[in-house]
């Protein structure tokens, strides 16, 4: 089981980089808003990265990708709430190199943060990796409703498309996000298990093993289709916006 | 307007919109002039009479109206402003003047008779009669003659080219007997009474002159206040047209948003007016692509781009 779980982590993964590098490209010859949601996209792959990692047992670098992760849909919803701003008042500010020079420094702070703490142990990990997922869980309601509020008000543009198949990435990323989020907080995740089993701590993971494989079946599609929706999602922009 | 004796012409043909009309009578007063002035407008005819430096009398004629007098001077200046007219000055003997004083300012007895259908020898015998103080004016559509009579009795004939009263009938009689000859037989006051009025005088032509002058400046600075008024309204809905059609094209390429993006952008130029500015257009234009960025696809933000140069440099200036 362990293993089909890590295979698909695998291609999600790979699907991840394909989705991050067709995101990245979008964003340089595009806006400063498309800037921040394509980076934020991109920033999904680096979170994800550290499964192929060599070093992913070093913790640090975990936490660092877990960080990564939370940035990364901080960052897109910085970009959504800049767009909805822009169809409301039609005003762009800033610029590229502050999108990606602050992405940086937010990523640069927190593993620095990470650095001059003690090396996070297993329970912290999981503790920043439920931050993690609690923030895409509610941010990915959020965007769900800025795309809303958006579409509404571009609804007869050339690019009211795009954003209805945000909509729908942002609802696979719900599904796949809030799936390990409510494994993590009834302590039915695999980090739990490992840490309760080693301590001699009983779980319920027995008692709802339905519910939990199901969850878990949830949590793998719904990376894999967000996966392939990010991708699908730029590519179709790309071709709205040639 | 009757067809006058020209006399000795002095100037002819010199256009009245250049004559300072107080001057010039201070000119003619100062060198005691003797003759007349007629001033030929384009629906009108003016006429005034001098006598050794006097003008004795003023006459406006408009279609059927006559005027004399201070309103035949004020018509007499308004027609000058208005400008499109001529003057001839005309000088003549002093009693020739005067008979023509008479012709244009005395009772008409007879008018356009038929020289063929009346008894001449009759009607001569009844000027006699009754002492007539007046002129007997002989004409056809090309040439005319003209016999006066003081007290009944002739004091000589005119016709075109002469200076002075001719003695000899011979010219009268050639006139009178051309085909379609017509005669008027006019009456007047004595000469002497006819010599003590001075319009001069009794008008104050440069206060007429200089009021007229100040009415029509007015007038000519309401006309371009108007004309410009007039240009500013016409520009301004021309160039509303022109923001409602980027509105259009906007519209077109981007959606409701793109009304929205055309109205935010003049606003940041300064309005419609700075679609006449060609720096504010380009500013325009690249706030509108800049945001149009978002909404649509590059060949369509082109073609938009383009749409609405054409637009604008067709119609801004137009």
């Amino acid at each position: 089981m362990d293993d089909i779980g890590n295979l698909i982590g695998i291609i999600q993964v790979v699907f991840w980089l394909l989705a991050g590098g067709m995101s990245f490209y979008f964003s340089i010859g595009n806006a400063r808003v498309w800037t921040s949601i394509s980076v934020g996209f991109f920033l999904i792959f680096l979170s994800q990265f550290y499964l192929l990692a060599p070093w992913a047992d070093y913790t640090r670098l975990e936490a660092v990708h877990y960080i990564i992760g939370t940035v990364a849909i901080m960052v897109m919803t910085h970009g959504f709430q800049e767009y909805y701003v822009f169809s409301r008042t039609l005003d762009i500010g800033g610029s590229k190199a502050a999108v990606y020079l602050g992405t940086l420094g937010v990523i640069c702070v927190s593993s620095v943060f990470i650095f001059i703490n003690p090396e996070p142990t297993y329970t912290v990990l999981r503790n920043i990796r439920m931050i993690e997922n609690a923030s895409w869980v509610f941010l990915a309601v959020i965007n769900i409703d800025l795309i809303r509020k958006i579409y509404v008000q571009i609804r007869d543009s050339v690019i009211s498309k795009g954003f209805v198949a945000f909509g729908i990435v942002f609802f696979f990323i719900f599904l796949w996000k809030g799936s390990e989020l409510y494994l993590q907080v009834f302590c039915w995740d695999n980090d739990w298990h490992i840490f309760a089993t080693n301590n001699g701590i009983a779980d319920t993971v027995d008692l709802y093993s339905d519910r939990i494989a199901f969850s878990l079946l949830v949590n793998q599609i719904g990376g894999m289709l967000s996966a392939l929706s990010v991708g699908g999602t730029f590519i179709y922009l790309y071709r709205l916006l040639r | 307007m009757f067809l006058l004796p020209k006399g000795n012409p002095l100037y002819e043909n010199i256009p009245a919109a250049k004559i300072k009309l107080p001057e010039m009578l201070e000119k003619l007063k100062n060198g005691s002039f003797t003759g007349y002035l007629n001033f030929t407008f384009p629906t009108s005819t003016a006429i005034l009479f001098f006598e050794g430096g006097k003008l004795i009398s003023a006459l406006l004629e408009r279609g059927s109206t006559r005027q004399t007098g201070f309103e035949a001077m004020a018509g007499l200046c308004n027609n000058i402003m208005a400008g499109g007219g001529s003057l001839n000055v005309y000088r003549l003997s002093k009693d020739l003047t005067m008979g023509l004083h008479a012709l244009l300012h005395g009772e008409m007895l007879y008018r356009g008779q038929e020289v063929k259908l009346i008894d001449i020898k009759g009607l001569l015998e009844k000027v006699k009669a009754q002492r007539l103080n007046g002129c007997l004016r002989i004409y056809t559509d090309e040439r005319s003659a003209l016999i006066f009579y003081k007290d009944g009795s002739p004091l000589g004939f005119f016709h075109d080219g002469t200076q002075d009263i001719d003695t000899s009938a011979t010219e009268s009689q050639k006139i009178a007997g051309l085909p379609g000859a017509k005669i008027d037989v006019l009456s007047t006051q004595s000469a002497d009474e006819l010599m003590d009025y001075d319009l001069l005088e009794m008008v104050n032509i440069d206060k007429l002159w200089g009021s007229t002058e100040a009415r029509y400046a007015a007038e000519i600075n309401q006309m371009k206040r108007d004309g410009q008024e007039r240009e500013i309204k016409e520009r301004e809905s021309r160039l509303k047209e022109l923001e409602d059609d980027l509105k259009e094209v906007a519209s077109a390429y981007l959606g409701k948003m793109g009304r929205t993006l055309v109205e935010k952008e003049l606003g940041g130029v300064g309005g419609r007016e700075a679609l006449q500015k060609e720096e504010s257009v380009i500013t325009f234009l690249a706030g509108v692509e800049k945001s149009a960025k978002l909404l649509t696809s590059l060949t369509k933000l082109k073609e938009m781009v383009e749409t609405m140069k054409s637009e604008i440099s067709n119609r801004a200036k137009a």
